[in-house]
């Protein structure tokens, strides 16, 4: 993306978040962007598919210490 | 330096005279809070003091130490820490205090109800708060060079930075303010400060220290950890602030797992460890300083192994993005409201980061699954692995870009090229500070690393350069 649409970007994603930027603040953040985005570019060479997943960003409980107590019948109801 | 400087000690001296009565905590309070007089107008590394709350936790440390005596009891159950000054980079809750964070928007924030989880470690080892420390504001930055609360100055060279975010965490050990301080690293802001102000510096395992009650800047890579002048008082004070949290998300710790008893006892631990060098991407990024203390460091501990850290730079990008984007969402509602409020120097960036589109950041988080693997895989053939910590030693307060080896680098995002890979890891690293030569006596630290939960391995190596002398902290002239 060349500075012009990024700057555009800036600008409408900035009003669709409600973030008021003047001008001169619009194009330092788009210089910004453009650094990051280069930045992303370098991550297409990691190889990732489809199965590689997320990093764990959330833990929805404990990993048990130790397995639960089965039931009666060998397997759990 | 200073007759209080040379009386000062460290935290593992300082709590051992208390025990042994030959310092009250009152004595070394009193010490550190002349000290911070003497030197902080000059190094502006605390943002503010907590005499009265000092005082108050001083005096019980000898009353209880009085009480035990009285009562023939163990003087152990002073805690370790037993009456050692220490301060918080600003991001710690005290209780009664805002936690500015380093903004002025957070001043409008209600005071702290309780102390932060390690405020209280510390509390209960019988460490004495003294105050709470300068940084970037909101964490975003290598440099300290706060424009709502001044820069911190580099106590060996007060017109050069401290580094950061935890510049006033480092610097205020350095000036000799304080023998310990906590701070956070999310990308290297306790590494970096504590190699340009040469002191010892920790950054635990992601996950091992609580983080509950300081205010965060990437949920998904903050660490905590502390800095201090003495490699047996790192240990001392990481030992002291261990302890799970179920209340912290992300912290991941069962069980305590303490290190400066073995430390103490030997460096036995050091024999068959398998250390090696990093180079590619952190040679490439090195500037000649750097590679003296690598190369000593090395030498000092009998290696020339050179290895690859995978993916240093797909890390460093994935680190970046990941930072931009959950910092610039957690602020999103002050960017919209209080934009001019900001800090000048990241304000930019956390709008970008607010405006970077989901594929990337999930990207980042995707790769970072992969490179936790690839890492693993690294440490079944090494213990720990050395590296500089920054590429340069300190430069000046206000400087915009760096020459490292022929590249010209913006300043205050370089300072962070050889820590963002390790941390974005998770891996433990001791920052060992090193003095090379042609920096006109400014320091430059070494990152030893381990794998991840292994922060005994780096603490063991670190001591056999604190032995071997090659590893200090020098008084400062500030």
């Amino acid at each position: 993306m060349n500075e012009a649409l990024t700057l555009q970007y800036v600008k409408t994603t900035a009003e669709m978040l409600m973030l008021p930027l003047e001008d001169a603040q619009a194009a330092r953040v788009a210089v910004h962007l453009q650094r990051t985005a280069a930045m992303v570019s370098l991550l297409d060479s990691a190889g990732l598919s489809a199965h590689d997943e997320l990093a764990e960003i959330y833990c929805p409980a404990p990993f048990p210490a130790a397995d639960p107590t089965l039931g009666s019948t060998g397997f759990n109801a | 330096m200073s007759a209080d400087h040379k009386q000062f000690g460290d935290a593992a001296q300082m709590a051992a005279a208390v025990r042994q009565g030959e310092a009250s905590a009152r004595e070394l309070l009193t010490t550190s809070l002349a000290r911070i007089e003497a030197t902080d107008a000059r190094v502006n590394a605390f943002t503010s003091q907590t005499q009265d709350r000092a005082f108050a936790e001083a005096d019980a440390v000898d009353a209880r130490r009085s009480a035990l005596l009285k009562k023939g009891e163990s003087l152990a159950a002073l805690g370790a820490l037993a009456g050692v000054p220490y301060a918080v980079k600003n991001l710690y809750d005290i209780v009664g205090e805002v936690t500015l964070a380093g903004s002025v928007i957070n001043r409008s924030h209600p005071p702290a109800e309780a102390d932060a989880f390690l405020v209280k470690q510390m509390k209960a080892a019988g460490a004495v708060l003294v105050g709470a420390l300068n940084m970037d504001e909101y964490a975003y930055g290598f440099t300290t060079e706060n424009t709502h609360y001044g820069p911190c100055h580099n106590p060996h060279d007060l017109a050069c930075l401290s580094g950061g975010s935890s510049g006033g965490s480092g610097a205020a050990v350095a000036a000799g303010q304080v023998p310990l301080s906590l701070g956070s690293d999310t990308n290297g802001s306790i590494r970096v400060p504590a190699s340009l102000c040469g002191v010892w510096g920790l950054k635990p395992t992601f996950g091992r220290l609580s983080r509950r009650g300081t205010y965060p800047f990437v949920h998904s890579i903050d660490h905590l950890g502390p800095m201090a002048n003495s490699v047996a008082g790192l240990a001392l004070a990481y030992d002291a602030l261990q302890g799970p949290d179920a209340h912290d998300p992300g912290c991941h710790a069962q069980r305590v797992q303490p290190v400066a008893g073995a430390l103490q006892r030997s460096s036995a631990g050091m024999k068959g460890l398998r250390i090696g060098v990093l180079n590619g991407y952190f040679d490439d990024n090195a500037s000649a300083a750097a590679r003296e203390v690598v190369a000593l460091a090395a030498s000092t501990l009998g290696t020339k192994a050179s290895v690859q850290w995978p993916d240093a730079g797909l890390a460093r990008a994935a680190a970046f993005i990941i930072t931009a984007s959950e910092g610039g969402s957690l602020h999103l509602d002050d960017l919209r409201t209080q934009l001019a409020s900001f800090e000048p120097l990241s304000v930019d960036r956390f709008v970008a980061g607010a405006l970077q589109p989901a594929d990337w950041y999930l990207r980042a988080q995707r790769f970072r699954r992969i490179y936790r693997d690839r890492i693993h895989a690294l440490f079944v053939d090494w213990d720990v692995l050395i590296t500089a910590a920054t590429p340069v030693s300190a430069p000046l307060i206000g400087t915009e870009w760096l020459d490292i080896n022929g590249t010209q680098q913006p300043c205050r995002a370089a300072m962070g090229l050889l820590t963002q890979p390790i941390s974005f890891a998770g891996c433990p690293v001791v920052t060992a500070p090193m003095w090379p030569s042609g920096t006109k006596g400014m320091p430059l630290g070494v990152q030893i690393i381990a794998a991840p939960w292994r922060e005994d391995l780096a603490f063991a190596v670190a001591r056999q350069l604190s032995d071997a002398g090659v590893a200090q902290v020098k008084p400062a002239a500030c």
